[in-house]
């Protein structure tokens, strides 16, 4: 009977022996993804405003001072800061903190040095905002910290109230019990607990809060075990970073490195004496030591801790005291910056699970370095809701009705900035900047026009086409008669008017004659990797495409024909710092940088003077654009989509439920389109036309050459050797034009 | 249960306790990996194709961008001393950092597609060089340097007819 109880202990305690050593061996944390966002490079000639800057050291939880000398501290002066950058470990190499001196002048950095011996600095990188985290199905959340970076005075504290005799015992401490027995009397109220932080650390591994003999029992058994197996400094760091601290919406907290962060919005080793206190005081019970509901409770608690601290010589006196009058300092937001933008971190997601399965994105700590810029988010998501609610109040649009799609990158490089996946920015749903496959309607027409200019001894800008009613029966013998928008046919009009004001009839016909199969096989080099069925509609838009392929389609048409696959991770760090995956700048030269030129000539002109010539109602007529508006049957679907020479945006409005909206392209996506861009600043002009290019002077009547003398001339570029050699009968000066390209010839 | 069979209890769990401890080696808890305290190291999986760098990783080419702004210059010279201490990757990251600021600069690009042609990534090469060369309009030498580059990538490639025709350009160009 003895001997079979005997085996029964050994086997129970050589199973929590196992358990123990399991549990810690091999223990990872579940640790979450953490998303950064482009961190800010500044220089001098940035175009940043000192407000903007101000607003980017916010969210980055830099704290305003007198005078900046610590890392995460800055000053303000008008449009001079003086700050001291965070060290951060980028992907490309470690910064350290570095102390510098900005100033500002007409919206851009006019002056960056540094602030310890006044020498200019050409470039410094601030850390990156953490925009977003993939977490578990468990939802915990850790910022790990080792021990050497944790302050002092918070193990100090923490041993002197939680268990004082933590170094000298062996996992349970009689005497501990004792003492605080005797402590707590002679208090009149709690202020020691019995439990060693080994016993702590455990209830917090393995057991629930179930209080009874059993579990207690347990509990010191594998304490004892967690001791023999394991050094004090191991106990006590993983503690520090599973000791839990409170909830944050349905998130629970684990460790002092994110407390820091949740209740005070900075690192461990910013925390202010006080502050640690605050923690430290927490652990005996954060839902009842919750800063937020028992704010008096929570600050007796953190001075009495600050009072042991004192007692036990660990702290002056006057430090104490002074800690004790200051407020609580709890940030009052609710929401961190743990999932702020969904629409873009979902897009990260996808990109992410080609590489990494969904257990490893959620659980390994991964690091990643996104390309969204959060200055363009913030100004995202702001122009969508004043736009739509100025929209639907004005076309009597059921408020709250309309949705919308935006993808913002950069030209060069495919990089996303921004994303919209509906109005609400914060609402995880439907991305449907991702997903909406939409009819696009007009914006596909540059497909067909590129096509159509790739062979320049067939079609120029200035080739006329034919916009006059057009039957076209298939081979099944459906009937299709295209209309244009203004239901009136234009006759004979030059290529370029054709696609800058959108006319269907040309552009059906054209797309006739090219064969739609071409066209076809100009949008996959576009980047278009759907399969599409080659209907002659195809050339108007009957096609269902979602925002985020569209976006692809300009991009390569914007960088003048090398296509860049849209990204939205740089590169992804382990947990440990060490580079897993980089994912470099790609181009693929698609479409000839002429041809290209061409089409974009077209687009520039479609928002002079064509169907996008309502962006120029409200930004300034000089600011070099080009875009494209579209607009589906019964108004259903508006886009429009529009490039700088380094922004690219689209934008998507439509109801849901397919319902029409009233809205255009013009009247509606492109409105939202230039709120966007005219926050963005003054473009740099576009590229002039390469070597490859002439430019003539046209008469768009008869798409002849032409002269000043010709009213309504154009100049339009051409692919060397392609432009009219013919006059056109307007033209005077002709025979002058003639002698003098001989007389030039003579001396070249 | 008598007082001695109780204390025999004990005593056995405690030879027990202790004869778990001896079983396993004391070990070190794992500690959270968290190290602020070295720069990322160089990427050692990319091969570093030292005669196609050896042919192309030179000194800037003269007629470029009049005045780089200072940025540029500072990113430009990292860049170099990185490619030429083996650490490829970075080099790129670098560049690309500089693009970002000035995405339109053919000589940064040019400096991109090299450090793409030395880590073996052919095909990007020549793709890179002719973006640099779209942008390089009037810019002769470095036109030049775009196309020897492209020569090399496309030989590299297997593609020996494109790179004499490449080489041909580079020539036509030299007049």
């Amino acid at each position: 009977m003895l001997l079979l109880l005997l085996v029964f202990l050994v086997g129970y305690v050589g199973y929590l022996d196992f358990k123990v050593r399991q549990q810690f061996d091999g223990k990872r944390w579940s640790l979450p993804a953490r998303v950064y966002a482009r961190p800010l490079e500044l220089y001098a000639g940035l175009q940043l405003t000192a407000d903007q800057f101000a607003g980017e050291l916010a969210a980055l939880h830099y704290r305003p001072v007198r005078s900046a000398s610590k890392p995460g501290e800055m000053s303000r002066n008008g449009s001079a800061f003086q700050l001291v950058t965070r060290g951060f470990v980028h992907p490309d190499g470690k910064d350290g903190p570095q102390h510098i001196r900005v100033s500002f002048s007409a919206g851009a950095v006019s002056r960056l040095a540094s602030a310890s011996n006044g020498k200019p600095v050409s470039l410094a990188r601030l850390d990156p905002v953490l925009v977003g985290s993939f977490y578990p199905a468990h939802n915990e959340d850790r910022v790990l910290v080792k021990l050497e970076e944790v302050p002092q005075s918070l193990i100090d504290a923490l041993i002197a109230i939680e268990d004082r005799g933590f170094y000298r015992h062996f996992g349970i401490s009689p005497l501990g019990i004792l003492r605080a027995l005797i402590a707590n009397i002679r208090a009149g109220e709690v202020v020691q607990g019995g439990s060693t932080l080994t016993q702590q650390l455990v209830k917090n591994f393995f057991l629930s809060s179930e209080r009874s003999i059993m579990r207690k029992l347990n509990e010191a058994l594998m304490a004892l075990l967690l001791e023999f197996h394991y050094e004090k400094d191991d106990i006590l760091e993983s503690y520090l970073n599973e000791v839990y601290l409170g909830q944050d919406g349905s998130r629970s907290v684990h460790g002092f490195g994110l407390a820091s962060y949740l209740y005070f919005e900075r690192p461990l080793n910013e925390l202010t004496i006080d502050q640690v206190a605050l923690l430290v005081g927490m652990v005996k019970g954060p839902s009842h030591y919750n800063p937020h509901r028992h704010p008096e409770r929570v600050r007796d608690r953190r001075n009495l801790v600050l009072d042991v601290m004192t007692d036990l010589k660990l702290l002056a006196a006057a430090e104490a005291s002074r800690g004790k009058n200051r407020a609580l300092g709890i940030t009052h937001l609710q929401r961190k910056a743990i999932n702020t933008f969904p629409a873009f971190l979902d897009l990260v997601k996808r990109q992410l699970r080609r590489d990494y399965r969904d257990r490893d994105i959620t659980s390994e700590g991964l690091r990643i370095f996104t390309t969204l810029d959060p200055r363009v988010q913030w100004q995202l998501e702001k122009s969508v809701k004043n736009r739509l609610h100025a929209l639907e109040q004005s076309h009597g649009i059921e408020t709250g009705s309309l949705q919308v799609a935006v993808v913002v990158t950069s030209v060069q490089g495919g990089e996303v900035l921004a994303l919209a996946g509906g109005r609400d920015g914060q609402f995880a749903g439907f991305n449907r900047a991702l997903d909406a496959k939409r009819p696009v309607g007009s914006v596909i027409k540059p497909a067909v026009y590129l096509t159509a200019l790739e062979r320049p001894h067939e079609y120029t800008l200035a080739t006329q086409l034919d916009d006059t009613p057009l039957t076209y029966t298939s081979s099944t013998g459906d009937v299709w008669e295209p209309g244009n928008y203004d239901q009136v046919f234009h006759g004979s009009v030059p290529l370029y008017q054709a696609l800058a004001q959108s006319y269907n009839v040309a552009t059906a016909r054209l797309g006739l004659e090219l064969g739609i199969r071409p066209v076809i096989s100009t949008l996959r080099r576009l980047g278009i990797d759907q399969n599409l069925r080659a209907l002659p509609s195809l050339a108007l838009g009957a096609v269902e495409l979602s925002p985020l392929q569209v976006t692809q389609m300009y991009q390569t048409l914007a960088s003048g024909g090398f296509r860049s696959p849209l990204r939205a991770i740089r590169a992804v760090l382990a947990s440990d710092q060490t580079p897993l995956q980089s994912y470099p700048l790609r181009v693929e030269a698609a479409v000839k940088p002429e041809h290209a030129y061409l089409v974009n000539t077209a687009l520039r002109h479609a928002v002079i003077e064509g169907t996008g010539r309502a962006l120029f109602q409200v930004l300034p007529a000089w600011w070099d654009i080009a875009g494209k508006t579209g607009t589906t049957d019964d108004l259903r679907d508006s886009w429009f989509a529009g490039y700088t020479a380094d922004r690219l945006g689209v934008v998507w409005i439509g109801h849901d439920d397919n319902t029409s909206t009233g809205l255009s392209g013009s009247s509606g996506a492109l409105t939202l389109w230039r709120d966007l861009f005219s926050a963005f600043g003054e473009p740099a002009p576009m590229l002039p036309a390469g070597e490859s290019i002439e430019i003539e002077w046209i008469d768009p009547a008869s798409g002849l050459l032409a002269d000043a003398g010709c009213r309504d001339a154009v100049q339009l570029p051409f692919v060397q050797g392609s432009s009219p050699q013919v006059v056109a009968p307007c033209a005077y000066g002709v025979q002058l034009k003639q002698s003098v390209d001989w007389f030039k010839e003579l001396f070249e | 249960m008598s007082n001695s069979v109780i204390v025999q209890g004990l005593s056995c769990v405690v030879l027990v306790v202790l004869l778990a401890g001896c079983s396993g080696v004391s070990t070190r808890l794992p500690s959270p990996v968290v190290d602020h305290g070295t720069a990322a190291p160089p990427d050692t999986r990319i091969e570093y194709d030292r005669s196609a760098a050896e042919a192309v990783l030179e000194s800037a080419p003269e007629s470029v961008p009049a005045q780089q702004p200072p940025v540029i210059v500072a990113l430009l010279e990292q860049a170099e001393t990185q490619a030429n201490d083996g650490d490829l990757s970075t080099s790129v990251a670098t560049l690309e950092r500089a693009l970002r600021i000035e995405p339109r600069d053919p000589l940064l690009w040019y400096h991109l597609a090299s450090v793409r042609l030395a880590q073996g990534e052919y095909s990007q090469a020549e793709q890179i060089a002719m973006k640099s060369n779209s942008l390089a309009a009037g810019a002769r030498k470095l036109q030049v340097r775009n196309w020897r580059l492209i020569a090399q990538a496309r030989k590299r490639l297997g593609d020996t007819a494109g790179a004499g025709q490449a080489e041909r350009r580079a020539r036509s160009l030299e007049n």
